[in-house]
């Protein structure tokens, strides 16, 4: 076997013997090998890292995620823990091992923009890991761990850049975001080097089982197959496994997911409710106008502006109206007009939301912090000031808030307001456990999406039961919506694991 | 390393490196560096390339180093020091380039009777192997060999590292002069330790290898039956061969020669 022998040590031992000297300490010298000896890796397995890491305390499941996806995975997995489990921390263990057994120099991260400083924080506070954010022009030959966000990563001239560069591993956080295989950000993954890498996601599955095919793909082409003999072995349909069995071991091999039961750690309980709500008659007018658009004209046909707007009448008039703007200029003829202009005229004779007044019964019946999420900003704005006429103070969150405004709404939160009303982008990055509250003022079409949200409250350092209101207005899309959450759920579930209560059955 | 373990490192560091410890409580220490030491263990080369361009004068740093919060009232005093901190690590590399290459003389007491006591030389390489696939494994080898008789033994340093040593040669002792020179010492340490790697249990190189045939099983199934195949199959490829091809590095720590009884 080829024996590499490295150092100048001999030739620069030989001029000091010619020169006698100059010699060493022999303290140092002693002290040199000391450190040799405590630094050691004795053995193949085995984590070196934690004592390293004396400032960090890792917890059963972590440790053991780290060990399987070095030992048994090696060094290519999906982290798919539950929200709030610690991906990163996992994440960052194993990269740390590797970094310390001299097996990864250059490591690239990709992550989300508005979670890039969380990670460069993480890995240098707790890892001691130089990392840094990549910036427009930051020279990547000259910085060993870099940390960028997906979209720049994506497109010229970063990508290129990055692929002159030879890394020995890659993380890419909020994996999910790779499900779908015609991206640009897929196609771009592809094409990279992935020696060691790691793929994070709470949400391996969000809709359909071909989503674990492409991530696993990206991973490790080949392992579930190619996609002719995938199609026909594990999809009758899109959301009916025959073989989910089977699946389902494959899909272990290379995933570590830890749920929060199996993590021994005592977590407190989620108490789910569905809480119907029930439009007044004015609303129920309009949103029968609304369904009944595409009747009128053409114009209106497309089911993704009508699905959009059925579900923003769910949410709020003043989500539904901006749309409605929108519309008024695609129509042509008089009668396409008037018949808009007929709905907005109704919408500002309205005078109550029955959602909103669902809401403030809950807040006031919880009488503590509560979080909103709502999929729209007009919502947002609107609940804030309806709330404030109410006479509760309120703040709001959105994703792209920089990373100081975030901790400042947080420290607001906390302080200060009663409720937190995010939107959808919000879900991610933001972490409030002395919360225990969330309303789902309206629902999104992925159940993995819910997960995230609440997974903003209920994680490692809740205290008490955590009560989510799931909102749905009866005889409406949203009843559709809560149906087809349970059937992706069911998908999940055969292939993934169990879910944490998210929907309440 | 214990927080201890880590402060008397750090007080012989600097003792042996001749920076100026001005206060020492066990706990905390400040250290004035000297400029050699400013440049290995305080990574700003841009500020000693901008000092030696310009010729101002230098200003090596002065460290406030906490190796025990818990003691620490104010732990703003000071910068936290600990075993996995990068600047302990910093300090760690300093002294294996500040401790490569020694030459000792066993130190003998003065005997009455006026026998001039005989030192014999030897010369010692401590050695790192390291096994690398897709894990790793690292063994150290101490060897020594007698420059007179040749004979080469092992966890030599082990059996020095307890005696008094000191590095001028003792009066009234004799040095038996070397029949083996040190470069062909070193040769003869080097054989050795390749037949030594050679002759270990290389089954982790026949898994590592094992593995990487499965994974690139799985990876030719996935385009099996593409006929030109893409370019990112070559990239996985590639990126299999990096990660399981087994390999072998012998790296030497520090050596040299040694005067002993």
């Amino acid at each position: 076997m080829n024996i590499e022998r490295s150092s100048n040590w001999r030739e620069d031992f030989n001029k000091r013997l010619e020169e006698n000297g100059p010699w060493d300490s022999w303290s140092l010298y002693k002290m040199s090998y000391e450190i040799e000896k405590m630094n050691l890796i004795p053995e193949f397995s085995g984590l070196q890292a934690p004592k390293f890491l004396t400032n960090l305390m890792f917890l059963p499941h972590q440790m053991e995620a780290a060990q399987t996806v070095i030992e048994k995975m090696n060094g290519k997995a999906i982290l798919a823990d539950e929200v709030g489990l610690g991906k990163t921390i996992e994440a960052g263990l194993i990269m740390k091992e590797y970094m310390i057994r001299g097996l990864v120099k250059k490591a690239l991260i990709l992550v989300p923009a508005s979670l890039q400083n969380q990670w460069v924080t993480e890995l240098n506070v707790r890892f001691f890991i130089p990392a840094i954010p990549y910036r427009k022009n930051t020279p990547l030959d000259q910085y060993d761990v870099v940390i960028m966000s997906m979209d720049t990563a994506k497109k010229s001239p970063h990508r290129e850049k990055i692929y002159e560069q030879d890394y020995d591993m890659i993380i890419i956080d909020e994996a999910h975001k790779l499900k779908n295989h015609k991206t640009q950000i897929y196609e771009f993954v592809q094409s990279l080097k992935k020696k060691f890498c790691l793929l994070l996601t709470a949400t391996p599955i969000q809709n359909d089982v071909f989503e674990i095919f492409y991530l696993v793909s990206l991973l490790k082409p080949g392992h579930l197959g190619n996609f002719e003999s995938f199609q026909s072995s594990f999809s009758a349909t899109k959301h009916t496994l025959k073989e989910e069995k089977y699946l389902k071991e494959l899909v272990n091999q290379v995933m570590v997911r830890n749920r929060r039961q199996d993590t021994g750690i005592e977590w407190t309980s989620r108490k789910v409710q569905t809480i119907p709500v029930i439009f007044t008659e004015g609303e129920r007018e309009i949103y029968d106008m609304i369904f009944d658009l595409k009747n009128v004209s053409s114009v209106f046909k497309s089911s993704f502006t009508m699905v959009t707007l059925l579900k923003e009448m769910c949410s709020s008039k003043e989500a539904t109206f901006l749309t409605l703007n929108k519309m008024l200029e695609k129509c042509i003829t008089k009668e396409e007009t008037d018949y808009i202009e007929s709905i907005i005229a109704k919408m500002m004779t309205l005078e109550v939301n029955s959602k909103a007044e669902k809401v403030l019964e809950i807040i006031e019946a919880a009488n503590d912090k509560v979080l909103i999420f709502t999929e729209y900003r007009a919502t947002q704005a609107y609940l804030q000031w309806y709330l404030y006429t109410k006479g509760i103070s309120s703040s709001l969150f959105n994703g792209k808030f920089s990373k100081s405004k975030r901790d400042w709404v947080k420290q607001l939160f906390r302080e200060r307001d009663q409720v937190l009303i995010a939107t959808e982008s919000g879900g991610e990055g933001i972490n409030l456990q002395f919360c225990h509250h969330v309303i789902n003022y309206d629902l999104p079409w992925n159940p993995m999406k819910i997960e995230q949200r609440i997974g903003r409250v209920h994680r490692l350092g809740q205290e008490h039961d955590v009560h989510i209101y799931n909102l749905a207005i009866e005889d409406t899309i949203e009843q559709k919506i809560l149906d087809l959450l349970g059937d992706k759920i069911d998908v999940f579930e055969k292939v993934v694991g169990d879910l944490d209560a998210i929907l309440a059955t | 390393m214990f927080a201890t373990q880590v402060h008397d490192y750090l007080r012989t560091f600097f003792r042996e490196t001749k920076c100026e410890i001005e206060s020492d409580e066990g706990h905390i220490m400040t250290v004035q560096l000297t400029i050699d030491i400013d440049k290995k263990i305080m990574n700003r080369p841009f500020y000693w390339q901008y000092v030696e361009t310009t010729g101002m004068p230098s200003n090596p740093a002065r460290l406030t180093l906490i190796t025990d919060r818990s003691k620490i009232e104010n732990q703003f005093m000071g910068e936290m020091i600990h075993f996995g901190s990068r600047r302990l690590n910093q300090i760690f590399k300093a002294t294996k380039e500040l401790g490569a290459f020694v030459k000792m003389y066993q130190s003998v007491p003065i005997v009455e009777n006026g026998n001039r006591p005989t030192l014999m030389p030897y010369f010692c390489v401590n050695y790192k192997i390291s096994y690398y696939c897709d894990q790793t494994k690292e063994k150290l080898y101490s060897l020594g060999i007698n420059l007179v008789n040749g004979n080469i033994q092992d966890h030599f340093h082990e059996s020095i590292f307890e005696l008094e040593l000191q590095n001028e040669q003792p009066e009234n002792i004799f040095c038996l002069p070397y029949i083996i020179k040190p470069h062909r010492g070193l040769e003869r340490l080097d054989e050795m330790i390749q037949s030594i790697v050679q002759n270990d249990d290389h089954t982790w190189a026949h898994e590592a290898n094992m593995r990487w045939e499965k994974e690139q099983e799985v990876l030719d199934y996935f385009y099996e039956g593409v006929e030109e195949k893409p370019e990112c199959y070559e990239i996985e490829k590639k990126a299999l061969k990096e990660r399981f091809n087994p390999r072998i590095k012998v790296e030497i720590i520090n050596g040299g020669l040694f005067y002993l009884l």
